[in-house]
């Protein structure tokens, strides 16, 4: 039986709903930084932490342990807690005889853990005779009815079914559904890891895995049932029909079914749904899987192992399991209370006893043993946790004088307030960090020069990039901008030597024009070192060889291990002499005319022949010649009947000679219809003059760079080097889609230096001087070393003074090196004396080039504000590699159009970076990736955590947090916009993706107008302005709009 | 030796289902102390009562108490609780010494095999006190997570649940170690079946210690082992070690 299209239809648009909250993953060769709770950011931030938490089971927030440790250490705005504390008293009817405030002050800097835990059994009655010490009161109101509805809507109110019977009868199902399908994923989405790969992959997920099923089900442990399921309907919208009918969920129900389905295995479910969604991705177009497939695999197998269990497990359907729960309440709280490991530790014993032995009588006389301690428990637990806060409050005196409604009322008052706290707490870390933030901006204008900078540079936004910006700047007669990593030039670029296109942009944007790489030199025997490498990857990848290669050739590898662990550094740089390097080479980024077009086709296609003709007939290259190619080229393009010269040169006969040209047209592709798909792709290969001018124009105005060019202007791309590091590419610039900066500064360099380029940037406004040079460079962030490319490009005028430049960018280098070396020591050597700046850079080295260096360096690790505006707003202020600096002058942007493109591109992407090292620290076992120590490389897209498990997303342990302790301290990202407020509130609600960031709170915006040192925020759902200067602390707000 | 008598001896070396009554008394217990005494005496009373009658145990005692073994050792890969784990793993290793007596000059260091089996499950027996103190049960998974929330405390249950399970060099190792080579020429299938029962003696270990010592960190707030005490059970596990390698020379 099929289901009707209409009805599939319905499926697929409930899995894709179900599928909006699941964050995509991309693959890790490029990657990309991202919100994990991205699908939620229609939320208020609060809001969705809250959902995210119930969603992904995981935490939003540090604890309160962690939180007072800030508050000890001055991060946290005392001031703004005790706001919040009044806020939240005054909202609420007074407790008599109880100072809320003081107790929930004594609560969030004083007590640590929960004070209002979750209570099942124990009620307000009983905690007030526990706060008393007199015995509980006869009934506590633990009515059976209670529980049992309580059970019903913890079991079955959003989970899955599986939970629901693992929880009452303790059969891990859920685990092994995950395995199989992470199984199955890892077979299915494998990228060139495995040798073998699942057959029939290209029919997609769902049929590649349906096929496996049908023709080996001995293969699966639970094949029989698999393949009953699969019989219901061909495909996989019909079979989730036909599981969900099955358990008896209802199809109101199903949306929400489904997405706690997906949010189980989140970072495979995410992968699967960027990859449906990437059209230009290779893997995803050969082999297509969504999230359809995903769930259909996911529910059969569900409910095959429920029907396994369903041999001793009486329940396996909704209505089944509510039955059991309504008739046997008491055992049904037993079981929950045992396999969801809250029993009481002494009780423990009897209760798996009585479920072992079963009986009712049995069971219902433990039950109420077990109720009756569970309170005794609860309620004393309760009292104690309220005593210690009280006596931290000085009310303990207070506390037991409360009458039972009161104590009610206030334990109320803290479980709601414990449930916000979080916010409580980021609120006023936000505080003091936009108080410290503005302390130090300066709105002086820069006294006048009365020369141009000897140089200037501009660098990424990266947060990486103030440290040497800064270190640059005291170096000597530098001027540095901020702009995004791409230079405002989206590219596709196809790298020499490699087939396929990366997209060199933040991930928001597609690239129109395609780059490519060529180089002058001829082809290359690869070097010996590396085509004996390659020899080495194919032994290891056949089925017998590795036990011989072992054998043979293992000893090499031990060299290999004791060079790169004791040595790595002269080791590493002694491999690189042996390896094939890599030629000069040029970009192809003009764009082609129709003849040049023409032409390359032309010369394509005669290469093509002349290959064919030597391949098929060994025919020397002396010996065809120039009209021969052009007779057979005709030939094959019809608009000869035949090519002569070639039967008189081979003596072919006329049909061979027919056939070799059909040949050309079918095999070799010389045809009209192939030549015009090449002359298609060929228009997409670089920038027209018109596109070079605005690129450049909108990339030098947006930062307000239109007049007083240096001699020298340094565009620096930057990128990270590391060894052994699956997340090589984290450290790499975003704003390239996690890629290297180089070919885009390369690129915009190009198009700067045009003198035709040059002419028509007049009419935009920018005056880029004649001597003015563009020189693309890349600031290596693992060694902080600045290297300068295309020099051959440089004009002999420029030449004399390149040492001087090279000795600033040297210097430079070394400084940034000395300052951020120490802070990526271990803590039992941070008391040694700071390194020297050499050593400092030796120390840098190292990082890069050894392979068991975990952290190379901290990325972007403590990332917290990012500034919009000049760089003399915060050139006297030290930001420690904490802030993405953007330059922008908002008195060349009277329309805002800059302001917009660099809130739309820059700012979102600061954003994701910003909430993926936020969610990444708070919690790192959940939204982040745990530690990399226990990290496999997985499909060659991922890692896993050992040998199965879900794709981790996020950040490794390494990069934020420190001995166990978050070294990235968790604040949304506080927005500094330099600009007049109507001038920047008018950006902010022209761009629809911002104004929801800023209004649900995920972004903190702060803007400064220079004009009348006004300081605005945002907060709490409008703009609250500060009279004060901008010296003084945030929290001195005065009023409010 | 007569069928009473074997039995009677079963009751202290503990064959099954004899063996129940070891347990139920084990289990019943209420003061710590007490397991402790009774982990070091009740297998001294059945050597005492098997040597006494001067007489070889009979033929069908060795699987007897083989399958005892086994089965106690499969029965204990379930157990959560620390106690009842405790007094599965006695039954399993004590049972063996049905082996040890029948070996023929070994029945003399039968009592320091017994010994040797006994301390480390004495110990066990004492961290399971102290985790009853803290948490109301020693008992898997509850609270879990040792390592992290008591990192002494967990490091002193690893070693001592290995010295149990008869890791190298702890007596336990050797006496296993000796009955192996004792039966594997004679009885391949014995020595077959000893090497089993090892097997499982280390799956029920890795599982107690899984359920214990990994995974989130349970029980804040909760005292660790002191330094002293630490100190004390590493030099009382040394002792051991030290015990067990004196032993295997001596007996070679």
């Amino acid at each position: 039986m099929s289901l009707p299209l209409g009805q599939r239809l319905r499926v697929r648009a409930m899995t894709y709903m179900a599928g909006e909250p699941i964050p995509f993953f991309w693959p890790m060769r490029a990657f990309i930084h991202h919100n994990p709770l991205h699908g939620l950011e229609h939320l208020p931030f609060g809001d969705a932490v809250a959902a995210g938490a119930r969603l992904l089971h995981c935490r939003g927030h540090l604890s309160r342990r962690q939180y007072q440790g800030y508050l000890a250490a001055g991060k946290v705005d005392r001031s703004r807690l005790e706001a919040a504390v009044d806020a939240f008293v005054a909202a609420r009817p007074a407790i008599p005889g109880v100072a809320l405030g003081d107790w929930l002050m004594a609560l969030l800097t004083e007590t640590g853990g929960t004070v209002v835990p979750v209570r099942d059994f124990a009620d307000v009655p009983d905690i007030h005779a526990a706060v008393r010490g007199s015995p509980l009161p006869p009934d506590g109101g633990t009515g059976l009815g209670r529980l049992g509805e309580g059970l019903k809507t913890a079991l079955l109110a959003e989970g899955p079914v599986y939970a629901a019977v693992d929880g009452l009868y303790g059969t891990d199902i859920g685990m092994q559904l995950d395995e199989l399908v992470i199984r199955i994923c890892l077979e299915f989405l494998d990228e060139g890891q495995s040798v073998w790969g699942l057959p029939g992959r290209e029919h997609g997920l769902f049929t590649a895995w349906r096929k496996v099923v049908g023709r080996h089900g001995w293969l699966f442990p639970h094949g029989v049932h698999v393949r009953g399921i699969l019989a219901a309907d061909p495909s996989p919208e019909g079979v989730i029909v036909h599981v969900m009918e099955t358990l008896g969920v209802r199809e109101d129900r199903w949306t929400a079914y489904f997405t706690r389905e997906l949010a189980r295995l989140h970072g495979w479910a995410g992968f699967i749904r960027w990859r449906s969604s990437a059209r230009h991705y290779y893997w995803g177009r050969h082999y297509p899987a969504d999230l359809v497939d995903l769930l259909a695999v996911r529910l059969t197998l569900g409910l095959a192992l429920l029907k396994e269990h369903g041999r001793r497990v009486p329940a396996i359907t909704v209505p089944a399991i509510r039955e059991f729960i309504d008739k046997r309440t008491a055992e049904a709280c037993l079981r929950h209370e045992f396999h969801g490991s809250r029993l009481l530790p002494a009780l423990a014993q009897g209760v798996e006893e009585a479920l072992a032995l079963g009986g009712r009588v049995r069971i219902e006389r433990v039950f109420r043993e077990y109720t009756a301690a569970k309170r005794r428990h609860e309620a004393g637990h309760q009292a104690a946790r309220l005593r210690a806060v009280a006596a931290r409050a000085g009310a303990v005196t207070a506390l037991e004088g409360l009458s039972a409604g009161a104590l009610g009322r206030l334990l109320e008052g803290i479980g709601e307030f414990e449930t916000g706290e979080g916010m409580v707490w980021l609120e006023a870390m936000e505080s003091r960090a936009m108080g410290h933030l503005m302390a130090g901006v300066t709105l002086e204008p820069p006294p006048p020069r009365d020369k141009r900078p000897f140089a200037q540079a501009l660098f990424c936004i990266d947060t990486r990039s103030e440290r040497i910006r800064r270190h640059l700047e005291g170096a000597g007669d530098y001027q540095t901008f901020g702009i995004a990593g791409f230079f405002g030039v989206p590219i596709s670029f196809m790298e020499l030597g490699k087939g396929s296109e990366t997209h060199l942009c933040p991930v928001l944007l597609t690239p129109r024009n395609l780059t490519l790489e060529m180089t002058v030199d001829g082809p290359r025997d690869p070097a010996a070192v590396t085509a004996l490498e390659k020899v080495l990857h194919e032994l290891k990848e056949t089925v017998l060889t590795p036990f011989v290669t072992v054998e043979a050739i293992g000893l090499l590898f031990g060299f290999d291990m004791v060079g790169k662990t004791l040595i790595p550094r002269f080791y590493n740089r002694w491999r690189r002499h042996l390896h094939e390097h890599k030629p000069a080479t040029h970009l192809l980024m003009d764009k082609l005319d129709r003849d040049q077009a023409d032409s390359i086709v032309r010369a394509v296609q005669r290469a093509v022949i002349v290959k064919a003709v030597e391949q098929e007939y060994r025919l020397p290259a002396e010996r065809i010649t120039d009209d021969l190619v052009r007779e057979l080229r005709e030939a094959a393009l019809g608009r000869l009947p035949g090519a002569p010269g070639l039967s008189q040169e081979l003596g072919l006969g006329p049909a061979e000679e027919q056939g070799f040209i059909r040949r050309l047209r079918e095999v070799y592709r010389i045809n009209p219809a192939f030549a015009r798909l090449q002359l298609e792709r060929l228009a997409r290969i670089g920038f027209s003059l018109d596109e070079q001018v605005g690129f450049v124009s909108q990339a030098l105005r947006s930062i307000g760079l239109t007049r007083d060019f240096s001699r020298f202007v340094l565009l620096v791309g930057h990128g990270s080097t590391s060894e052994n590091n699956p997340y090589e590419s984290a450290l790499d610039c975003g704003a390239c889609g996690g890629n290297h900066g180089l070919v885009n500064a390369r690129v915009l360099a190009q198009m700067a230096n045009k003198p035709e380029v040059r002419r028509r940037l007049v009419s935009h406004g920018v005056h880029i001087a004649d001597d003015a040079w563009f020189i693309p460079a890349r600031h290596n962030t693992a060694t902080d070393a600045l290297e300068l490319f295309d020099l051959d490009r440089l004009p002999s005028t420029h030449i004399v003074y390149l040492d001087r430049l090279r000795s600033g960018l040297t210097a430079a280098s070394r400084l940034c090196a000395q300052e951020r070396i120490p802070s990526l020591r271990a803590s039992s050597r941070a008391t040694r004396p700071p390194p020297g700046a050499a050593a400092a850079c030796r120390a840098a080295e190292r990082n890069a080039m050894d392979w068991s260096q975990v952290r190379p360096e901290w990325g972007l690790s403590r990332n917290a504000y990012f500034v919009i505006g000049r760089r003399d707003l915060t050139r006297r202020l030290s930001l420690e590699g904490r802030a993405f600096l953007h330059s922008y002058d908002y008195r060349l942007d009277p329309r805002r159009r800059l302001l917009e493109n660099i809130l739309t591109g820059p700012l979102v992407v600061g954003q994701w970076i910003n909430m993926e090292h936020y969610f990444s620290t708070v919690d790192n076992a959940g939204l982040g990736a745990g530690s990399k120590v226990y990290h496999n490389i997985t499909g060659r897209f991922g890692v896993m955590r050992g040998n199965l498990s879900d794709l981790r997303t996020g950040l490794p342990a390494q990069t934020v947090l420190k001995q166990g302790e978050p070294y990235h301290e968790p604040l949304r990202l506080i927005t500094l916009m330099e600009a007049p407020l109507e001038h920047a509130r008018r950006a902010i609600e022209a761009v629809v993706a911002v104004k929801q960031l800023v209004r649900n709170g995920w972004i903190r915006v702060l803007v400064i107008d220079p004009e009348t040192t006004l300081v605005s925020v945002y907060d709490h759902g409008g703009w609250q302005h500060l009279s004060c200067p901008p010296s003084h602390p945030l929290s001195e707000e005065s009023r409010a709009s | 030796m007569s069928i009473f008598s074997c039995l009677l001896a079963g009751l202290f070396l503990p064959l099954f289902p004899s063996s129940l009554v070891f347990n139920a008394v084990l289990r019943r217990l209420p003061h710590p102390w007490l397991p402790m005494v009774l982990l070091l005496v009740w297998p001294q009373i059945g050597l005492m009562l098997v040597l006494a009658l001067e007489a070889s145990p009979p033929d069908w005692v060795v699987p007897w108490a083989l399958l005892t073994s086994a089965l106690y050792a499969l029965r204990a890969l379930t157990l959560q609780d620390v106690r009842l784990w405790i007094g599965f793993l006695a039954t399993s290793l004590w049972a063996l010494l049905w082996l040890v007596v029948s070996g023929g000059g070994w029945a003399i260091a039968a009592p320091l095999h017994a010994l040797g089996l006994s301390l480390p499950l004495v110990l066990l027996c004492l961290l399971g006190a102290g985790l009853t103190r803290r948490f109301g049960a020693a008992r898997a998974g509850l609270p879990g997570g040792l390592a992290q929330s008591l990192p002494r405390y967990a490091g002193v249950l690893v070693v001592v649940v290995l010295a149990v399970i008869a890791t190298p060099l702890f007596p336990a190792f050797f006496t296993m170690l000796g009955l192996v080579l004792h039966a594997a020429p004679a009885v391949p299938l014995t020595a077959l079946a000893l090497a089993g029962i090892w097997l499982l003696w280390s799956w029920a270990g890795a599982r107690l210690l899984a359920g214990l010592v990994v995974g989130p960190a349970g029980g804040d707030g909760v005292a660790d082992l002191s330094r002293l005490a630490a100190w004390g059970y590493v030099g009382v596990l040394a002792a051991l070690v030290g015990a067990g390698i004196y032993g295997a020379m001596a007996l070679t």
